[in-house]
């Protein structure tokens, strides 16, 4: 009991957090900011997906959009065609997408630095091609619109309210099981991997299979948020699903919050997805693309002079007020 | 088509080869100089293949700037801050296009944009002609500059062993900084001669940049002449995958052959293993 309580006591920040948010979204009413929270929350959970094989493992993929669109197109062909429930959608292509991302890493895990981040764009290009291709499923490029149908089964509100609390339970989960896998056997595990290969599996380490575990996970999560998103918007088309650009911005977050934590992602998210929605509606529509510059630049200026991210000036913050304390 | 990737793949390759930098703003570079020619015909009635010399200079001067700006930092970094910083250039790069010039597509048309040649049986364009024989000379001067001119050396040697050719005097950030401008001119020259048959439009370098990340693995990466038959044959299996099985694949195919070679032969089909 006293070490459960001694390993909960670093984490109630996180707790106090996480509930403040829960009360927060209870009292707004404003659509809009409750929309910005949602777009945090579903970013923030894709950061912390990514950063499980990309931050901790150091493996870069640049294919999550993948497992993103696997995600989307099974939770809605599954209730288009049979009905089946989106939140059971969502496991199911969560599942899919896991399984997916095995038999991606399967031989892609045998390439190390720049060339596994070239065979995970292959691999993304590839599925959004072959969603593309087979239109009798997929629709093609047209994309797919899903009627509203409110209602709990349906994975369908009228208010925005259930999604926000959705996501932020989404977030709760992936930190939670980032957290976990921080403090494992296979965290350290795949810090090892990411400092030296070679050494770890001198050591004994089986490197493949962590790596294979993490990308597992991380793909799950990345379909999740992938079926959610689909339900939220009820809309999905590979260009948007599966694009590159989305593999590109999914790893945002993570490198501005600060890569290889479970607390970067989610600062990361909160600096980006507001400021993303509030430059779209205030300069998206009359000046194409100023908003990426802005954050093209943050990416190559922060992955520059912080490489470790805003987590970094977070850390320092604590740190002075113990001291001073 | 074969003429062009075979282009833009050895610039990309020549940067990987001596910075070991895969970068990925390359296709945006080749992007840029699409405009150029765009411009230069739109303007000043510029013929594409006369803008060579107008967009080639200023291609190796961009390439002067990035490095200068931003690579050099990059060269002895990690893995991820090269691709993330790259990554991140071709973002902005992109998107100051679309800023500028919106997302319409733009095309020359030239008097001999449909032309065609015919020999024998076979009905070959003139552009796509003239592409091709554009690469060979370039891969052939390229070869010849590598081999025979003093800076082609230094090149060589800071490929094969940056370290090494540091203590045999040779300025390796000079080496540098023309590898890349070298790189990135050659691509100013795919662009030029790549604008009479194809749109210019803010995301046309994604298309080409993810084909000569084939073409490079496929050539060997940092091997230029594995670039300039990489790129052949890339350009012999998409018409041949296009007509034999379906267009659409066609893409599908070509990484299909990417992720077998990375799996299979990491150092290429012509290559020998490198550290």
């Amino acid at each position: 009991m006293k070490i459960l309580i001694h390993k909960i006591i670093p984490h109630i920040p996180f707790i106090l957090f996480f509930i403040f948010l829960a009360i927060l979204l209870w009292l707004i009413e404003n659509a809009f900011i409750l929309h910005i929270f949602i777009m945090i929350f579903t970013s923030a959970t894709l950061a912390l997906a990514w950063n499980l094989i990309g931050g901790f493992g150091g493996q870069f993929s640049l294919g999550h959009a993948a497992f993103y669109g696997i995600g989307a197109y099974t939770s809605t062909l599954l209730f288009l065609h049979f009905g089946i429930s989106p939140w059971l959608g969502m496991i199911i292509g969560g599942l899919l997408a896991g399984i997916a991302s095995l038999l991606i890493g399967l031989p892609c895990f045998r390439l190390r630095g720049t060339y596994f981040c070239l065979a995970t764009i292959a691999f993304g290009e590839v599925s959004r091609i072959l969603v593309i291709y087979f239109k009798s499923i997929t629709e093609g490029g047209v994309g797919i619109s899903l009627q509203f149908q409110p209602g709990f089964a349906n994975f369908m509100f009228k208010a925005k309210e259930p999604y926000a609390f959705i996501a932020l339970g989404l977030m709760i989960l992936a930190a939670f099981t980032s957290v976990v896998i921080e403090r494992s056997r296979l965290g350290y595990f795949l810090i090892a991997i990411k400092e030296n290969e070679d050494s770890a599996r001198a050591l004994g380490i089986n490197t493949f299979a962590c790596k294979m575990a993490a990308f597992f996970l991380s793909a799950f999560f990345t379909a999740l948020i992938g079926s959610f998103f689909a339900q939220y918007i009820l809309f999905i088309d590979p260009e948007s699903e599966f694009s590159m650009a989305l593999s590109m911005f999914i790893t945002l977050p993570v490198m501005i919050g600060g890569i290889g934590t479970t607390l970067g992602p989610i600062i990361g998210s909160f600096m980006i997805a507001p400021l993303q929605e509030i430059l779209s509606i205030f300069i998206g529509g009359q000046y194409q693309g100023l908003q990426n510059i802005i954050f093209g630049i943050t990416l190559v200026l922060v992955v520059i002079f912080i490489p470790q991210g805003a987590f970094k000036w977070v850390q320092e913050i604590f740190k002075k007020d113990r001291i001073e304390g | 088509m074969g003429g062009i990737y075979a282009l833009v793949s050895i610039g990309l390759t020549l940067i990987f080869g001596v910075m070991n930098i895969i970068n990925f703003a390359h296709g945006e570079f080749l992007m840029i100089s699409m405009y150029f020619t765009f411009w230069a015909f739109h303007y000043f009635n510029f013929d594409p293949y006369l803008s060579i010399v107008v967009v080639v200079p200023a291609l190796f001067l961009f390439g002067v700037l990035t490095q200068k700006i931003i690579i050099q930092r990059l060269v002895e970094a990690e893995h991820y801050t090269q691709i993330f910083v790259t990554v991140g250039l071709s973002i902005v790069m992109v998107n100051t296009v679309l800023f500028f010039w919106k997302a319409d597509y733009r095309m020359i048309k030239t008097s001999y944009t449909m032309s065609v040649l015919h020999i024998g049986g076979m009905v070959i364009s003139y552009p796509r002609l003239i592409s091709f024989m554009v690469a060979i000379g370039i891969t052939f001067l390229l070869f010849i500059f590598l081999k025979y001119t003093y800076l082609g050396k230094a090149i060589r040697a800071t490929a094969q062993d940056n370290q090494g050719a540091r203590l045999m005097g040779v300025n390796i950030r000079k080496v540098y900084l023309f590898t890349f401008a070298l790189g990135s001119a050659i691509v100013g020259v795919a662009g030029a001669v790549l604008s009479p048959i194809y749109y210019a439009f803010p995301t046309v370098g994604l298309h080409f940049v993810l084909i000569s990340f084939v073409v490079v693995v496929l050539g060997g990466l940092g091997n230029v002449t594995g670039a300039f038959w990489g790129g052949l044959i890339i350009g012999v299996i998409e018409s041949f995958s296009g007509f034999f099985i379906s267009p659409d694949l066609k893409e599908a195919i070509y990484f299909l052959i990417f992720i077998l070679v990375l799996i299979l032969k990491p150092s290429g089909l012509f290559g020998v293993i490198r550290k």
